[in-house]
């Protein structure tokens, strides 16, 4: 037992730090809510709070309809944890998104949901998506049942590892390059001098812009592709549901 | 003046390439060979792909300047879409050089 724990990797326990930050500022939000008078203009945590919730439930209006509201806590947790999982990388801990199978686990939970779907508007009928539109079909329809998931979980470990490997091989050139510059300082202190002028603009590409572009396609990638099992007899737009 | 320094150059390779050839292994040179070419190829394709993306969103934003907002984010969305394929290739060029 001792052996195991020894030899798991970091982003298992690093996982479990990002888990515990979004439960945290869940429940921060959740008792600040209790206090706040909706009638006032918000301020602090709970103008973030406001505006990510109100974006999620745009987004879920105009993608999915009225008829899948019920998912809207599911894509916040969603749109948290990886958003935080790829800033984590920022302190000098490995990202949890950078083991492959923490990436695969996230996107396993929306492929769970749209099979899920799939199943029950369709029975099984769902079963007859492999045969259209011939037989002759069939190994191109289960490829394309497993392609959503691959593409989606590597768009998200290429880019956390190709943040890690370019910020690596930077490091080790600026650490070379101070070194010379400042040979007359002894040999520990004199590579950490160029690093911090340099480093800070690429981490805010490959990680600030990085997490916001990719949250927001895998959660519009996800809304799309749960949206497609909707039930044919409802409505498709959310404006035909009349709302006050 | 382009054969003398061919001459150069077949001088420095009888010179330096037998040592070359005993030092590094020929498995060793074809993964480099594959991972170059796997994310060499691998980027032409976003690199069309995206450029001919964000010339159709600039003209539709000249058309209708007050849609502007949401192509850009539409924009966005398309960019990091096409982008994957390339980011397979570097996948498999990855694996090629830590692994093997």
């Amino acid at each position: 037992m001792d052996q195991f724990l020894q030899n798991l990797p970091a982003e298992t326990f690093t996982s479990m730090i990002v888990m515990f930050i979004v439960m945290i500022f869940s429940v921060i939000i959740f008792l600040k809510s209790k206090k706040v008078d909706p009638f006032k203009k918000p301020k602090g945590v709970m103008l973030i709070a406001e505006w990510l919730v109100s974006s999620i439930q745009n987004m879920l209006a105009s993608n999915m309809g009225s008829y899948f509201r019920y998912l809207e806590p599911y894509f916040l947790t969603i749109m948290l944890y990886i958003f935080i999982g790829f800033l984590f990388g920022l302190t000098g801990f490995p990202s949890p998104l950078s083991y492959y199978l923490n990436t695969f686990a996230v996107v396993l939970t929306a492929f769970v949901l749209i099979h899920f779907h799939a199943l029950k508007t369709n029975g099984l009928r769902y079963f007859k998506r492999f045969i259209e539109p011939f037989v002759v079909f069939l190994p191109i329809n289960i490829v394309t049942v497993w392609t959503p998931l691959v593409s989606m979980s590597f768009r998200i470990f290429g880019n956390i590892l190709a943040g890690i490997i370019l910020m690596t091989l930077l490091y080790g050139f600026l650490g070379y390059l101070s070194s010379i510059i400042f040979s007359f300082l002894p040999v520990g202190i004199n590579s950490l001098f160029l690093a911090p002028f340099i480093a800070p603009w690429l981490h805010m590409y490959f990680d600030l812009f990085s997490a916001f572009i990719q949250t927001i396609v895998f959660i519009s990638l996800a809304m799309l592709l749960i949206a497609q099992e909707r039930p044919s007899n409802t409505s498709e737009k959310s404006e035909d549901h009349a709302t006050a | 003046m382009l054969l003398s320094y061919l001459v150069v150059l077949a001088n420095h390779l009888a010179l330096v390439g037998p040592t070359l050839s005993e030092a590094v292994d020929i498995n060793k040179g074809l993964i480099g060979i594959g991972a170059g070419l796997a994310v060499g190829l691998a980027a032409i394709g976003p690199g069309i792909g995206e450029g001919t993306l964000i010339g159709q969103a600039i003209e539709g934003m000249s058309r209708n300047p007050e849609a502007s907002d949401n192509l850009r984010a539409t924009m966005i969305l398309g960019v990091a879409l096409a982008e994957t394929t390339g980011i397979y290739g570097l996948l498999i060029s990855i694996i090629l050089l830590f692994v093997y």
